[in-house]
C-alpha cells in the first residue's frame, strides 16, 4: 500500500518508527507491505513513488530540523495538495497539528484525498469535530474509507472497543475522561492540595501542557473527542457547536476538598446522553473511571452487556502512531475481503 | 484495370514542396490501366496542435485562438502556394483552406463560451487537419494535370458508430456506400483524395477512427473498393528486422504475412498500428509499406500467409523496453484453481494490461509482464487485495528488465528454433529470466535484464542471418 503521509511531528515520525521496527511481521502475519510514497511538513515534501527510506527520514529529521532541504528527493515549498493531486498513492495519513476553528489545513487534505480516490487515516481532531458527517457522506460517495482510531484514547482502543466489541448491543450512553493533560492537573491538585495555576505550570514543565494550555483546560479537546465518538458511536449527526463546554480553570482546591470529604473526586467528564456536554463532575473515588495521572478512562453504558470501562494512555507518539496502523491493516482488510467477494 | 489506394502520412505531406513530390508519385502511377485512390494524413505535427488548442480552448483562451488560426491558416497556405502554380487552382484551394480555418476557429470558441470539450467535439476539432491536408493535396493533382476531387472520410463513404474518439467500423455499410460513391469518380478518371483518419456516423456527425488513424482509412477504401493493393507511403523503407539503432545491419523485411505483420507491429515496430491491417487482411488484400523519399525501393509487401514463402523461420527480433516483471509467489497457490484469475482480475480492474505471462508447471509462482509505469500501482494492488490470503506469500517486481521477442510464421512446427535462440543468448553469458510461447508459434518472448537487452538482439539477428536475407 502507498502510503502520503502529511506531518511529521511527534506521531508522524512515531509511525515511521513503528512501520521499521513491525517490517517483517506485517508482511508475515498481515500481508500487509507500506510504502511510504511522500513525506510533506510545513516546509515542503520529499518523496519517492517507490517508498522512501524511512531510516533515512528520521535520522534526516534529526540533524538537519526540517525533510524537504538538502535530501535528494526533496522539494522545498511543495505543498501536501499538490503531493496529493499528481502523485498516485492509496492512502493519506493525515496526522498535522489539531485546529479547532475551521480544521485548515487537514480539512482541505482529507477532502482532496478522497477526491483523488484515497483513502483517509487521521489523527486530526479538527476537521472531524467540525464536519463529521460531511466527511463520512465524502468518503461514502468517493468510495473510499475513512478512519481516525487515533483522535480518542490515543493508541487505546476506545472507539474500536464500541464499534466492534459491542456490535450487536446498543450504547445508551457515554461517559469519559478524554484529556489526560486536565486529568492530570486535576489530579495533582487533588493529591499535593494545591492551586490550578501551581498544578498547570507543573504541567507545562513536564512536557503534560502546551505554552498555550487553552485546547486542553478549557475542555475543547475532550468535546472534541466527544463529538467523534458521538457521529461514530451512536450515529448522533452532532459537530461542535452542540457541545455544552465548561473548563477546569474555575475549580478550587477547596472544590476537591469538599468533594473528598464525600469520599468522591472531580474529573473533566465528557457525557453522551440526551446531550452533549464537558464539564468539571464529582464522580466516587471507587468508580472504574477515576483514573489518576495523565490516562484515559471511557466507560459505555450497553443495553445488554452493562457497563464497560476502558482505560490506557491517552496520548504520545507512539502510542496514537499505532492506532493509525490499527486503521491502515482494517481499510487493507476491508477492501481485500470486498474483492474475494 | 489495376485499383491501388495509396495513403500519404504526415511527413509525406509535411510541406508543399514534399506535397509536390506525393503529387508527382500519384502521377507516376495513375492512368488508363491504373486508378488511384488517395488517402491523407494531416500535415505532420497539426494533429498534435489541434489536441493541445482544443485544450487550451477550453480554458477560454481566446488569444490563443486567434494565434493559432493565423498560425495554422499561414501554414496551409504557405504549402499551398509553394505547391500549386496555376493561379486560379490556388485561389479556389485558399479559398477552401481559410473557410475551413474559420469553421475551426469558430467551433474552438463554442468549447470556450461552454467551457467543456466532449468527445464529439475532440472528434470535429481533430478533424480539421486532414479536412486541411486534403484540398491541398487535390489542387496539386489538378495543378499537374490530374483530375481530382477532394471528400471526407464521411463524403466517400465511411460510416461508424457514435463512439467518438475511438469510432467503431459499420464495414458493410461503409462498403456499399464507398463503391457507390468512389467507383463513379474512378471510372471518370479523377483521381479521390479522401481525409484519412476521419469518419462520420449515420447522423452525419464527425468521428475519428482513434488508433491506426489514416492506415485505417487506407485499407478500409482498400477492402471497399476490392483493390488490389493498398500502398502506406512512410518515411522508412518498410517493416526491418530489427531496429537499426539497435542493430546497424538490420534489413527491410520484403515479405511478410498478415499474422506476422500484426505481432510485429504490437512489438513496437512503428510503421502501422494492427488493426489497419484488419480490414486488408480480411479481404486479402495485399499493402505494401513503401518510402515516399525513395521510391525505387518496393518497401514491404505484407499478404497472406500462403503466398509468404515459411521457410525462413525466425523474421524479426525485436526489443520492448520500458516494461517490467512482477513474481506472485507462494506455496499455496500450487493446485489451487482460481489463483491466476484473481491475479489477473485485481490487476484487471486497475486497468493494468498484462503484456506475458509465464507459469511453471509447479504453479507455485506466476511472473507477469507489465508496463514499467504501472508497476508501483500494480504492486499496491496485489499487496493490498492479495497478499497475505493464505496462497500468495510474496509480490517481488523488478524494473531493470526488457523483452526480446523473435518472430516468424515459419518458426511453426520447426523443431529447434527455440533452442538455437537460447544457445546464441546463452553464448553471450546472458541469463533469461522468463520465457513465453503461445501455441501459435508465431512469436517467442522472453525477458532479459536491461542491460543486456541490445546485446540479446544483435546475438540473435546474428544467429539467424537476418542482415543476409
Amino acid at each position: 500500500m502507498r502510503i502520503i503521509l502529511v506531518g511529521w511531528g511527534v506521531v508522524g515520525q512515531g509511525f515511521a518508527q513503528i512501520l521499521l521496527r513491525r517490517k517483517m511481521e506485517l508482511v508475515k502475519d498481515y500481508g500487509f507491505r507500506p510504502r511510504i510514497v511522500a513525506v510533506v511538513d510545513k516546509e515542503g515534501a520529499i518523496i519517492d513513488p517507490k517508498g522512501l527510506d524511512l531510516e533515512q527520514m528520521l535520522s534526516l529529521k534529526a540533524e538537519k530540523g526540517t525533510i524537504s532541504t538538502k535530501s535528494k528527493n526533496g522539494c522545498l515549498g511543495r505543498s501536501a495538495l499538490d503531493v496529493m493531486e499528481s502523485m498516485e498513492a492509496e492512502a493519506l495519513v493525515e496526522v498535522t497539528p489539531t485546529n479547532i476553528k475551521d480544521g485548515e489545513p487537514a480539512l482541505s487534505h482529507i477532502k482532496t484525498a478522497f477526491k483523488t480516490g484515497k483513502h483517509v487515516v487521521t489523527t486530526n481532531k479538527g476537521p472531524l469535530a467540525l464536519a463529521l458527517p460531511a466527511l463520512t457522506e465524502l468518503a461514502d460517495y468517493n468510495n473510499v474509507q475513512l478512519r481516525f482510531s487515533g483522535t480518542v484514547g490515543a493508541g487505546t482502543p476506545v472507539l474500536e472497543f464500541a464499534k466492534k466489541c459491542l456490535v450487536g448491543d446498543s450504547i445508551l450512553s457515554i461517559q469519559g475522561i478524554l484529556n489526560g493533560t486536565t486529568n492530570y492537573i486535576l489530579s495533582e491538585m487533588d493529591e499535593k492540595h494545591i492551586s490550578f495555576q501551581e498544578a498547570l505550570k507543573d504541567a507545562q514543565k513536564l512536557g503534560y501542557a502546551e505554552a498555550n494550555p487553552t485546547m486542553d483546560v478549557d475542555g475543547l479537546d475532550a468535546a472534541a473527542k466527544l463529538v467523534i465518538m458521538a457521529n461514530w458511536i451512536m450515529h448522533k449527526k452532532v459537530t461542535l457547536k452542540d457541545v455544552k463546554i465548561k473548563g477546569i480553570r474555575d475549580v478550587t482546591p477547596e472544590d476537591l476538598e469538599d468533594a473528598a470529604a464525600k469520599g468522591s473526586t472531580i474529573k473533566l467528564v465528557g457525557s453522551i446522553e440526551e446531550n452533549l456536554k464537558v464539564e468539571p463532575t464529582q464522580i466516587s473515588r471507587h468508580d472504574p473511571m477515576a483514573v489518576g495521572g495523565a490516562l484515559n478512562a471511557v466507560t459505555f453504558v450497553s443495553e445488554f452487556a452493562g457497563e464497560q470501562t476502558i482505560i490506557g494512555r491517552g496520548a504520545g507518539g507512539l502510542e496514537t502512531a499505532s492506532a493509525i496502523l490499527r486503521d491502515l491493516l482494517d481499510i487493507k482488510e476491508n477492501i481485500a475481503s470486498k474483492m474475494i467477494a | 484495370m489495376k485499383k491501388i489506394v495509396m495513403k500519404f502520412g504526415g511527413t509525406s505531406v509535411a510541406t508543399g514542396e514534399n506535397i509536390r513530390h506525393v503529387a508527382n508519385l500519384i502521377a507516376d502511377h495513375a492512368g488508363e490501366d491504373c486508378r488511384v485512390v488517395v488517402v491523407v494524413s494531416a500535415l505532420d505535427g497539426v494533429t498534435d496542435q489541434l489536441i493541445q488548442v482544443a485544450e487550451e480552448a477550453k480554458k477560454r483562451k481566446s488569444e490563443y485562438i486567434r494565434d493559432f488560426k493565423q498560425k495554422i491558416l499561414a501554414r496551409h497556405l504557405s504549402a499551398a502556394d509553394e505547391a500549386i502554380e496555376d493561379k486560379q487552382v490556388k485561389e479556389e484551394v485558399e479559398q477552401v483552406l481559410k473557410a475551413r480555418v474559420d469553421e475551426l476557429e469558430q467551433v474552438l470558441k463554442g468549447i470556450g463560451y461552454v467551457s467543456e470539450l466532449t468527445p464529439k467535439t475532440r472528434d470535429t476539432v481533430l478533424s480539421f487537419g486532414e479536412k486541411l491536408s486534403a484540398p491541398i493535396v487535390s489542387g496539386v493533382l489538378k495543378d499537374i494535370g490530374l483530375k481530382s476531387q477532394y471528400l471526407t472520410g464521411g463524403e466517400a463513404g465511411i460510416v461508424t458508430d457514435s463512439n467518438y474518439g475511438e469510432a467503431g467500423l459499420l464495414m458493410n455499410v461503409t462498403k456499399y456506400q464507398v463503391k457507390k460513391k468512389i467507383e463513379p469518380q474512378l471510372k471518370e478518371g479523377a483521381i479521390p483524395v479522401i481525409t484519412g483518419f476521419i469518419a462520420t456516423t449515420q447522423d452525419g456527425e464527425t468521428t475519428t477512427l482513434g488508433r491506426g488513424g489514416s492506415d485505417y482509412t487506407a485499407t478500409i477504401m482498400g477492402a471497399a473498393l476490392a483493390a488490389d493493393e493498398v500502398w502506406i507511403w512512410t518515411d522508412v523503407d518498410g517493416l526491418m528486422t530489427s531496429d537499426p539503432k539497435i542493430v546497424p545491419s538490420a534489413k527491410t523485411i520484403s515479405k511478410l504475412a498478415f499474422e506476422e505483420a500484426t505481432e510485429l507491429t504490437i512489438f513496437g515496430a512503428k510503421a502501422m498500428h494492427p488493426r489497419a491491417l484488419e480490414p486488408a487482411r480480411n479481404e486479402n488484400i495485399p499493402v505494401r509499406i513503401r518510402n515516399v523519399f525513395d521510391p525505387k525501393n518496393p518497401g514491404t509487401l505484407i499478404s497472406k500467409n500462403h503466398e509468404v514463402k515459411t521457410k525462413d523461420g525466425v523474421k524479426a527480433v525485436t526489443l520492448v523496453n520500458n516494461v517490467a516483471v512482477i513474481t506472485v509467489s507462494g506455496a499455496g497457490m500450487v493446485g489451487a484453481p482460481g489463483t491466476a484469475a484473481k491475479v489477473f482480475d485485481v490487476l484487471g480492474r486497475e486497468n493494468i494490461n498484462i503484456l506475458m505471462i509465464s507459469q511453471s508447471v509447479s504453479e507455485s509462482n506466476i511472473s507477469l509482464v507489465i508496463q514499467r509505469s504501472l508497476l508501483e500501482r500494480a504492486v499496491s494492488t496485489l499487496d493490498i487485495h492479495l497478499l497475505g490470503r493464505d496462497f500468495i506469500r510474496e509480490v517481488e517486481p523488478e524494473d531493470d528488465v526488457c523483452v526480446v521477442a523473435v518472430l516468424g510464421a515459419g518458426m511453426k512446427g520447426m523443431p529447434g528454433v527455440a533452442s538455437r535462440i537460447f544457445t546464441a543468448v546463452a553464448k553471450e553469458g546472458i541469463n533469461v529470466r522468463m520465457i513465453a510461447q503461445g501455441s501459435s508459434e508465431l512469436n517467442v518472448s522472453f525477458v532479459v535484464k536491461e542491460t543486456d537487452g541490445e546485446e540479446t538482439v544483435r546475438a540473435i539477428h546474428k544467429e539467424f542471418k537476418l542482415d543476409k536475407k
